[in-house]
């Protein structure tokens, strides 16, 4: 069990780690948007709030709390000696039968009647719900995130909007002049009178003036526009980012949800109907025969043994109104490891093929 | 082991949490009245109140706990049985134990409640938003000061003793104990009468009384006949002798708003058509088993030890069906107008069962 503290220990600090990153991301890009409000060339701070690092830090975060949750199989692998032992006799009971038959079954029967997993179980659902809250935790924070980047984008959206209309309305002018310079150059090229034409070339020069101001008007505008669309591509990257990030939460909680969830319900139901079945027909023959017991407890015994040392699966298939819910249970826990498997590929081949070393 | 589904919406976990406050309450009451007509003991009655009061402050808890469903992205869904008990899904209390047992850090790392309260109304003066972040923090916390005040149910309620007097040498115990069956969602309330002829009184014996009690609550399990249990206790238990053993299921509560059951109370309620509040019958289930006479048995070569035999009903031997039980009495609760659907409807699997009929002031009427 050490194991599983010094992992939720490890996963905790990767937790925080890539909360850390995440926040750092956001925040460059909301200091990004500041210089940007106040004209600073920001193209460095853009090209900076690189995603790889981040990435590079979730997945290895994803990656232990998956572990961690492939780890709680093995955790739960221990019921499955107190099924067995449930169904069977210890060494003990074993070496007390070779002397007397009676003495060991009386012996298996008492130690039926005091088995309880419930304290397991609370293990159990204690240990799931420590990583269900990491998990929750980190889902949050990318959430919070994920709301501060789209406030941030929705402001930006709009800037660039009217920046674009300025745009426009500015080629619109430019457009406007075209025609009024080149009836001034016609006017020039047939003016005889000095006079005149001095008038009317300063009025040109003044309009071509004008005509560059708005052309360097233009430029800048479209350079802000430019900049406002990276800014607005790299917010929404980050966006999908998050998003993404999120919806892995979502699939590792869920996984871990259904699969605890499951585990309870069926090994609860499982030993309490090995032992109902194990004692309960045995203890009403018993009873009004009063003292005629063993010969009728070990026919019972037998009867009742063939029936339930058979494997776990047939044994609730022995209850059909359990298996129901059982079979909806399973479809649920199917769909959750499909989508976990889906995400997880890799981890899942390596845990399998123990490349962890254990 | 049953159909669970989750409660989504805020406001239905709020009705259903009502309705439960209801009932407990009346419970109580027609505890009282079944302590009055002479068929429960005044210290039944107490031990019974006692884990009814229980599950009033566990199903409070609870309520705090999912009064956000819904609303705020990180609240919990309140899982119930909707097929056969219509109460919470054992596992919710299974939950309850594990919350409860990280209380310290729960409560040390939130802000208390009038803190809260003075941040909540910064924030709607302030900031003229509805503080729904704020709320749910203080529904978490009240959560985790109702499960420090303590005195719920809990899915385990370990055995204690009463003396109830001695007989010559042997002392005569109640003993109670309570669980919530994780097989059939429902709070069942155990009740034992046993004769102690050890050498120390049981629940001073340091060695013996905390075996009793592990056995016993591992043999809690609905499933297990009343016959089962009383006989693997009296046997792993030389000096001690099971006279009468009794099982309360309290449940199951039918609600045509809220549970899909089968069977006439489904029909008598659709038709009753009851407002809210009154649209409700808990029915609960009392086993009785009593040894009728006590043997001695040989025990290894010399030792003898008593054995009780015990008295069954006698339907079990005509053919019907086994109970492992010397009675079996149903009873149920219900508000005045389903009782009067119950009645114009007269479902013949109902007549026989003893009807408490309780209404908002107070009142109970039994039929």
């Amino acid at each position: 069990m050490s194991d599983f503290d010094s992992q939720i220990k490890e996963s905790q600090a990767q937790v925080e780690q890539a909360q850390a990153k995440v926040a750092e991301l956001t925040s460059r890009i909301e200091t990004a948007r500041q210089k940007m409000a106040e004209g600073q060339d920001i193209s460095v701070d853009i090209e900076n709030a690189s995603l790889d690092d981040v990435h590079a830090h979730t997945d290895l975060m994803n990656a232990n709390i998956a572990e961690l949750i492939m780890g709680l199989d093995d955790v739960t692998a221990g019921f499955q000696s107190d099924f067995d032992e449930l169904r069977s006799k210890t060494g003990w009971e074993s070496v007390v039968g070779i002397f007397s038959k009676n003495r060991s079954e009386s012996m298996r029967q008492e130690r039926l009647r005091t088995a309880s997993i419930d304290d397991k179980l609370q293990d159990l659902i204690a240990k799931s719900d420590t990583i269900v809250s990491l998990l929750e935790g980190q889902l949050a924070e990318l959430e919070v995130q994920k709301g501060k980047v789209e406030t941030n984008l929705s402001g930006t959206l709009e800037e660039r909007e009217t920046v674009v209309g300025e745009l426009e309305a500015l080629k619109g002018d430019i457009q406007a002049m075209d025609p009024q310079i080149i009836t001034l150059e016609n006017k020039i090229s047939v003016e005889t009178d000095a006079a005149a034409r001095t008038a009317l070339e300063t009025e040109l020069a003044e309009l071509n003036a004008k005509y560059n101001e708005m052309i360097r008007e233009e430029q800048v505008k479209l350079a802000r526009s430019q900049t406002l669309e990276r800014y607005i591509e790299k917010g929404k990257t980050w966006v999908d980012s998050l998003t993404n990030q999120a919806a892995t939460q979502m699939v590792l909680i869920n996984k871990l949800q259904t699969d605890t969830k499951q585990r309870v319900v069926l090994y609860d139901a499982l030993t309490k109907s090995l032992k109902t079945a194990q004692q309960q027909d045995v203890a009403h023959r018993i009873n009004e025969i009063g003292v005629k017991t063993d010969q009728e407890a070990q026919t019972a015994m037998a009867a009742i043994g063939s029936a339930t040392n058979s494997r776990m699966a047939e044994m609730l298939e022995a209850h059909e109104d359990h298996m129901v819910f059982a079979r909806e249970v399973l479809e649920a826990k199917a769909k959750a490891d499909e989508r976990f498997a889906r995400r997880f590929a890799t981890i899942v081949e390596k845990h399998d093929s123990n490349a962890y070393g254990g | 082991m049953n159909d669970t589904t989750p409660i989504q919406d805020t406001r239905v976990t709020r009705r259903y949490f009502r309705k439960f406050e209801r009932i407990t309450q009346h419970m109580g009451r027609v505890a009282g009245v079944m302590e009055a007509e002479g068929t429960l003991t005044k210290t039944e009655v107490e031990v019974l109140g006692r884990y009814i009061a229980g599950l009033t402050y566990t199903f409070r808890a609870l309520s705090m706990k999912y009064l956000f469903a819904g609303r705020v992205s990180g609240a919990g869904k309140l899982m119930f049985d909707f097929r056969e008990s219509g109460f919470p899904a054992a596992a919710e209390l299974m939950e309850l134990s594990v919350d409860a047992s990280q209380l310290d850090r729960h409560l040390a790392g939130s802000e208390n409640a009038d803190t809260l309260k003075d941040r909540m109304v910064k924030k709607i003066v302030g900031d003229k938003e509805i503080p729904t972040k704020l709320q749910f923090a203080l529904s978490q916390r009240l959560y985790y000061e109702e499960l420090a005040r303590g005195h719920l149910f809990w899915l385990r309620n370990d055995p204690d003793a009463i003396w109830q007097g001695n007989d010559g040498e042997r002392r005569r115990f109640l003993v109670h104990w309570a669980v919530y069956d994780s097989q059939v969602n429902l709070p069942t309330i155990y009740l034992m009468e046993l004769e102690d002829t050890g050498r120390t009184s049981l629940p001073k014996d340091i060695r013996r009384w905390p075996e009793v009690q592990a056995h016993l609550m591992a043999q809690s399990q609905g499933d297990l006949k009343l016959l089962t249990i009383a006989r693997g206790f009296d046997l792993d238990f030389s000096d001690l002798h099971p006279k009468r053993l009794r099982r309360f299921h309290l449940g199951p509560m039918y609600s045509h708003a809220f549970t899909e059951q089968t069977g006439p109370l489904r029909k008598v309620l659709a038709q009753a058509d009851a407002p809210e509040g009154e649209d409700w019958a808990l029915v609960w289930t009392e086993e009785e088993l009593i040894a009728n006479h006590a043997e001695m048995q040989k025990s290894g070569w010399f030792g003898r030890v008593e054995r009780q035999v015990f008295a069954l009903d006698p339907t079990g031997q005509a053919g019907g069906p086994d109970t492992g039980a010397t009675f079996t009495r149903r009873a149920i609760m219900l508000p005045a107008r389903p009782y009067q659907a119950l009645e114009e409807l007269g479902p013949p699997g109902l007549r026989e069962v003893r009807k408490f009929v309780v209404s908002p002031s107070g009142r109970v009427l039994v039929y």
